[in-house]
């Protein structure tokens, strides 16, 4: 073939293969230092409303105005791009990456450790209700001495059910299933009598990894431990695990209960959740419950039950963080501590701005009122619910299982190094189980054990 | 296999060079020079477009294979270490059996079905149009799209759209992507079917390229529809077949959409492929040089591939 031919195709091969990478390959400039006066600042932030949701847009723009007013040298540029590590790195390699981000708590420890986020803890200091906030939720933030984001809202895993579908059952909708052994029960129950999904699982994008990880801590399980050298290694190839894993292949290949659609992610499930063809699951009710409604789904028919246990009395804990960039200068961190204390904070504490919001936010049909695990003390909790008891609107009785179990388990925290990377490890021994009804669990999971172990040993602490 | 129209476009200089006389050399050095410089002058801009925009990132990146960065502080050289990380990986040969066993399927379904197709088109007395419409349809539909209407096809349960189809032969139902088995070749189906129009349109372009008179010979000659293809119209096509079927292993190699869309790789890796790999390296876990140095193995692999087969096939196809 002609020279000119090969020189072509062989541009063809590399150029798509090199070019989507290439996107990230410049370092960014190491932050400036600026003054902390009352220079004048534009900072990006994420976690406006999505679009579709006119009333929590318009309640987001009356306080971005308002705090904008109250701030006259600071401008607000608010994004509804939700958390992303795909455009937010390639937004970093950009030099345009936000402010102020808002991530899941299985974000921060790869972004601290990666050095992407900002040390805030001389600003948070200075913030009037810094030191009420609650430790449990704190403890995944801090780290000696240093500061790396402040909680938005805090959850712990817990069972979201179908109340209409328990109904249907013959289940009493108030009792929902405690222990692993009533979830298998009544999940068959469901499915026995309604023909729908007894219990919904998740297995893709990480979150069977993240599930593995959230039920193993119901059993008294973990999935690394530090080596007093201060080396990691996997600590999940245990009877824990192996519980776990024994109950999902029970009720996928003999109860039937599980569906048949097991390769999906959590979006996934909370659609057919919402669209009723799913008995029960199991994720962060208060976090569940604005989508379920914002979907459509019947307020009525939603249940939140406790974590279901093994034995442990211990449950996963999550939370929305909100995190300064590493890149941002002084001005912008101060900026942007501000705003996290105007939206986030003052809402919690201060009776007044609770009432105020609770109402403008019925008034635009939000939900009020969701119960969640406190990210202040239990008693600047207990005062924020009296302020906006007028306004609440959800049914707060449904979730009075999942409230009282809050108190009674340990919080566990997620992996504290290469979450996502242990749980992208670990999808694919979830999948074998609920995909192959010959899966060999200890195989699996020794399997898994070296995959772990290899990408441990590149975190020493 | 997928094609798109830029990696097609980009064969058309080659298939041209290909075809074209080739100019003689002749000993006019003054005014060759002066005609070299002002053409100089004239592809400055292009090349420098195209060399900061393609060119630069590429270097960039293959620098950035052997360093460490967190996108916020300068890059650090960590030397070798991005490839020994990767190489350590249990993950890596999986992918590549994968990706390998990924592109042997497209051939095997994606090669023949619309080179036959477009035979079968050209051979239409009537209703060639609409036949053209319809085939090149799927490749209007943006990729994301088409692929989740697939996962909405291959649902598991009885009353998936596949095996509803099933169900009518006395068949299934069969599990499709929740199979460590058929998840790949499901995969294939949907890539298949969302890029077979464009090689149809390229088939059926060659083939009016086909003198009419072999055909109008043969026939004198009682020579029967399946002959015809098989005597004249295949061997005439070949050009055109080899640099498609070069496309497509390029394409198969880099499988990325479908996997992403449909599986995340599962169930139980069974559709991890070398792309998937670099992209949780670099998206998912932040690791950009361990991302790069993969990225850029692949791209070696690749163009060795393409060398490998034009040096192969230069022979039939100059013939």
């Amino acid at each position: 073939m002609h020279q000119r031919t090969r020189r072509a195709l062989a541009a063809l091969a590399v150029v798509p293969v090199l070019a989507g990478v290439a996107a990230c390959s410049s370092s960014g400039d190491a932050p400036e230092s600026s003054g902390s006066g009352d220079e004048e600042v534009t900072i990006s932030i994420m976690g406006k409303p999505a679009a579709t949701n006119t009333a929590a847009v318009e309640l987001f723009e009356r306080q971005v105005a308002a705090f904008e007013e109250a701030n006259p040298n600071i401008t607000i540029e608010a994004s509804d791009v939700p958390w992303d590590a795909k455009t937010f790195t390639t937004r970093l390699a950009g030099g345009s990456a936000p402010t102020l981000l808002r991530v899941p708590l299985t974000e921060p420890p790869a972004l601290i450790e990666r050095g992407q986020v900002a040390d805030i803890a001389d600003v948070a200091a200075e913030l009037e209700s810094f030191d009420d906030l609650n430790p449990r939720v704190m403890q995944f933030l801090e780290d000696d001495g240093a500061v790396y984001g402040i909680p938005e809202k805090s959850y712990a895993f817990g069972l979201v059910y179908n109340r209409d579908l328990f109904e249907q059952a013959g289940l009493d909708p108030d009792s929902p299933p405690e222990t692993w052994e009533e979830v298998r029960e009544y999940a068959k129950q469901i499915s026995d009598a309604t023909g729908k999904t007894g219990f919904g699982e998740i297995t893709t994008n990480n979150s069977g990894g993240w599930h593995l990880t959230g039920y193993g801590y119901t059993f008294g399980g973990r999935v690394i431990e530090q080596n007093s050298d201060g080396t990691w290694a996997a600590a999940f190839n245990d009877d824990a695990s192996r519980d776990v894993m024994e109950l999902w292949k029970a009720m996928r290949w003999e109860d039937d209960s599980l569906g048949d659609n097991v390769l999906g992610k959590q979006e996934d499930l909370v659609a057919e959740f919402t669209a009723g063809n799913v008995g029960m699951w199991v994720s962060a009710p208060p976090d569940v419950y604005p989508n379920y409604i914002a979907a459509g789904g019947d307020p009525a028919a939603f249940g939140a039950g406790p974590m279901p246990q093994g034995g442990a009395d211990a449950t996963l804990a999550g939370a929305t963080v909100l995190m300064v960039s590493g890149t941002a200068t002084e001005a912008e961190k101060r900026a942007a501590v501000k705003w996290i204390e105007w939206r986030a904070l003052r809402p919690n504490y201060d009776l007044e701005v609770a009432a105020e919001t609770a109402k403008a936010s019925a008034a635009d049909g939000l939900p009020v009122g969701v119960p969640v695990a406190p990210i202040f003390s239990q008693e600047a909790y207990d005062a924020y619910r009296d302020a906006i008891a007028e306004y609440v609107n959800v049914p707060v009785e449904n979730f009075a299982p999942y409230v009282a179990s809050l108190e009674a388990f340990e919080y566990v925290p997620e992996p504290a190094v290469a979450s996502q990377e242990i749980y992208a490890a670990l999808d694919p021994v979830v999948q074998a189980v609920l995909t192959d009804p010959d899966a060999d669990i200890d195989a699996l999971l020794d399997d898994a054990e070296a995959r772990v172990n290899q990408i441990l040993a590149q975190y020493a602490s | 296999m997928t094609l798109s129209p830029e990696r097609l476009s980009g064969t058309a200089p080659g298939r041209a060079a290909q075809t074209a006389d080739r100019p003689r050399t002749v000993r006019r050095g003054g005014a060759r020079r002066r005609a070299a410089g002002a053409a100089l002058v004239f592809l400055a801009p292009t090349l420098l477009i195209f060399g900061y925009f393609a060119w630069w990132p590429i270097a960039q990146s293959a620098v950035l294979a052997f360093q460490q960065t967190n996108l916020v502080d300068p890059a650090e050289w960590v030397g070798w270490r991005n490839f020994e990380v990767l190489f350590a990986d249990p993950l890596l040969p999986r992918a590549a059996l994968n990706t390998l066993w990924f592109t042997a399927l497209s051939l095997a379904i994606g090669l023949p079905v619309p080179l036959l197709c477009a035979v079968l088109m050209s051979e239409l007395r009537r209703g060639g149009t609409l036949a053209r419409i319809l085939a090149y349809l799927p490749v209007v539909i943006p990729p994301v799209v088409s692929v989740l209407l697939w996962k909405v096809f291959f649902s598991p349960g009885e009353t998936g759209v596949v095996n509803s189809l099933l169900a009518a032969i006395g068949l299934g139902p069969l599990p499709w992507l929740q199979s460590p088995e058929l998840a790949m070749p499901s995969l294939v189906i949907v890539a298949t079917w969302s890029g077979a129009g464009t090689a149809i349109l390229i088939y059926l372009a060659a083939l009016t390229g086909v003198s009419t008179e072999l055909y109008e010979a043969a026939e004198l000659d009682g020579a029967s529809v399946w002959q015809r293809i098989l005597h004249i119209t295949l061997p005439q096509m070949r050009g055109v077949i080899l640099v498609l079927l070069l496309l497509q292993i390029i394409g198969a190699i880099q499988v990325f959409t479908e996997p992403y869309v449909m599986t995340d790789g599962g169930p139980a890796n069974a559709t991890v492929t070398v792309l998937l790999m670099i992209y949780r390296y670099a998206f998912l876990f932040g690791n950009y040089g361990v991302a790069t140095a993969l990225s850029l193995l692949l791209a070696i692999v690749l163009v060795i591939v393409s060398a490998i087969y034009l040096r192969l096939t230069r022979s039939w196809s100059t013939r």
